[in-house]
């Protein structure tokens, strides 16, 4: 186990992550950034976001093969950073609001998935 | 009818190379989507390779515009890991270098921002002014473009007599040049038409879109970390965060303008209260954990994720860089309004793509 972790809640499934988006935003937090990591033979999540510079993060593990839902509907900004993530990582997010399709960055003859 | 044009990503106003595929009625842009990609260097993959001291020069290079700041949080977040105090003289080396940062930062961008409505001679003047602070920060850092001022634990180099004079010296003659480009930037006939009620962000809007720094600043909202509790030392210098209510391109204007001048005070304020001392704490061991470290570069909020597992080469580092935040707000703003106008706004929100690709 790591000593310092940064302080995160716990979801439990895509769709609470989705509905604890809405809440931030509705409670007047701003869509900082997401963290991707490589986790078991998973990734793990972790939503970041900031009010009044206090930062509310949200951690996710998502399961292999599965597809999480995008919050690029909730907020737009966020749809750069889950399009790097399928480009680099491999994953799929549904619902995106522009999908690159994995060519955000990479080029068909890049390598695939580098940080997969 | 319709139309679909590129914008970049070879044009004469970007600095560097990004795309824009505008959709057009007319003259007019209903549509915009961004392309990237064209110098995606996959740093953040780098870091396999190279252990946590080797990182922080990596990150200096992911821009040649804002290195220092990008170094200075990097070991900052790694600080983090180790749970370390580094003295406080270092802490003030990191602000003066920072600021300095951002003065010829925001110089650059107001000559860029002059050339795009084809302001030649405001460029010249702009870009002039800026020789003076990079011919200051070779002297005392060794370079003009890569400082390294930063390594975890401290600082890497002390500022000496000579150095202080030096910027001192600098600040002065800067702050007059600042005030005849504020002459034009803020009064002049020709920046006013092209930049007043254009590309205009609502408070609501700039903070829902993720934007941030001076774009979001100039939208009215009050956001800046150098006020944030990791950046303390800014409390004792007097910041005051720049804020412009109006959200037009005119606005993000005034922001990066009147920046400098607070810049120019941070930093002397640091040299007049800068402590004697060490200048680094002795780091050992390898780091473990995971940390988040923001600071506020010229652009705005960069956000910085490690995570370390107890070797040498961190597990890994994430980067939230301020253009990254910025660009989705072009989606929003750029529909309405003339093609004509799309470099104005392009450039106020400060594209670096170095750093926004990584």
């Amino acid at each position: 186990m790591l000593k310092n972790t940064i302080d995160a809640i716990e979801m439990k499934s895509s769709a609470d992550v989705l509905k604890a988006v809405q809440d931030a935003k509705n409670d007047g937090y701003r869509y900082a950034t997401m963290i991707c990591l490589k986790k078991d033979d998973g990734h793990e999540l972790i939503y970041v976001l900031d009010k009044d510079y206090k930062l509310k993060n949200l951690r996710y593990f998502v399961k292999p093969g599965e597809k999480p839902k995008s919050v690029s509907g909730i907020y737009l900004c966020a749809l750069l950073i889950e399009n790097e993530y399928q480009d680099l990582f491999g994953l799929t997010f549904e619902g995106l609001a522009i999908d690159y399709k994995g060519h955000l960055y990479l080029t068909p003859n890049s390598p695939k998935t580098p940080l997969a | 009818m319709t139309t679909v044009i590129p914008f970049g990503p070879q044009h004469p106003v970007l600095p560097e190379p990004v795309s824009l595929k505008l959709e057009l009625d007319n003259d007019v842009v209903i549509g915009a989507l961004p392309s990237l990609g064209y110098v995606h260097r996959g740093l953040e993959k780098f870091i396999d390779t190279k252990d946590y001291n080797q990182t922080t020069y990596i990150c200096e290079r992911i821009c040649g515009i804002c290195s220092a700041l990008h170094g200075i949080t990097y070991t900052m977040a790694v600080e983090k890991l180790f749970d370390v105090e580094i003295p406080e003289r270092a802490m003030y080396i990191r602000v003066i270098v920072g600021e300095l940062n951002r003065v010829h930062s925001h110089l650059l961008w107001l000559g860029l921002f002059a050339d795009g409505f084809g302001f030649e001679s405001l460029f010249y003047e702009c870009w002039k002014y800026r020789e003076a602070v990079l011919d200051v920060l070779e002297k005392i850092t060794g370079n003009r473009v890569i400082h390294s001022i930063s390594k975890v634990g401290g600082a890497s180099k002390d500022l000496t007599k000579e150095h202080i004079d030096l910027i001192l010296k600098m600040l002065d003659t800067v702050e007059s040049q600042v005030k005849d480009l504020e002459k034009v930037f803020i009064n002049n006939y020709t920046v006013k038409q092209r930049t007043v009620g254009l590309a205009t962000m609502s408070k609501q809007l700039a903070y829902e879109a993720g934007t941030v720094g001076p774009t979001l600043r100039g939208s009215g909202v009050h956001s800046d970390l150098r006020e944030e509790a990791d950046w303390d030392i800014y409390k004792d210098l007097g910041f005051k965060a720049v804020v412009e209510k109006d959200g037009d391109c005119y606005s993000r204007t005034k922001v990066r303008v009147f920046e400098l001048y607070e810049s120019i005070k941070l930093i002397r304020n640091a040299i007049s209260k800068l402590p004697n001392g060490e200048i680094a704490t002795p780091i050992k061991g390898s780091p473990t954990g995971e940390a988040i470290m923001r600071t506020e570069q010229p652009r705005g909020e960069v956000v910085y994720y490690v995570k370390g597992n107890g070797t040498k080469n961190l597990e890994r580092l994430k980067i939230r860089t301020p253009t990254f935040a910025n660009i989705p707000s072009l989606l929003l703003t750029l529909p309405g309004i003339k093609l004509a106008d799309v470099p104005i706004v392009v450039l106020t929100i400060d594209p670096c793509i170095s750093c926004t690709e990584r």
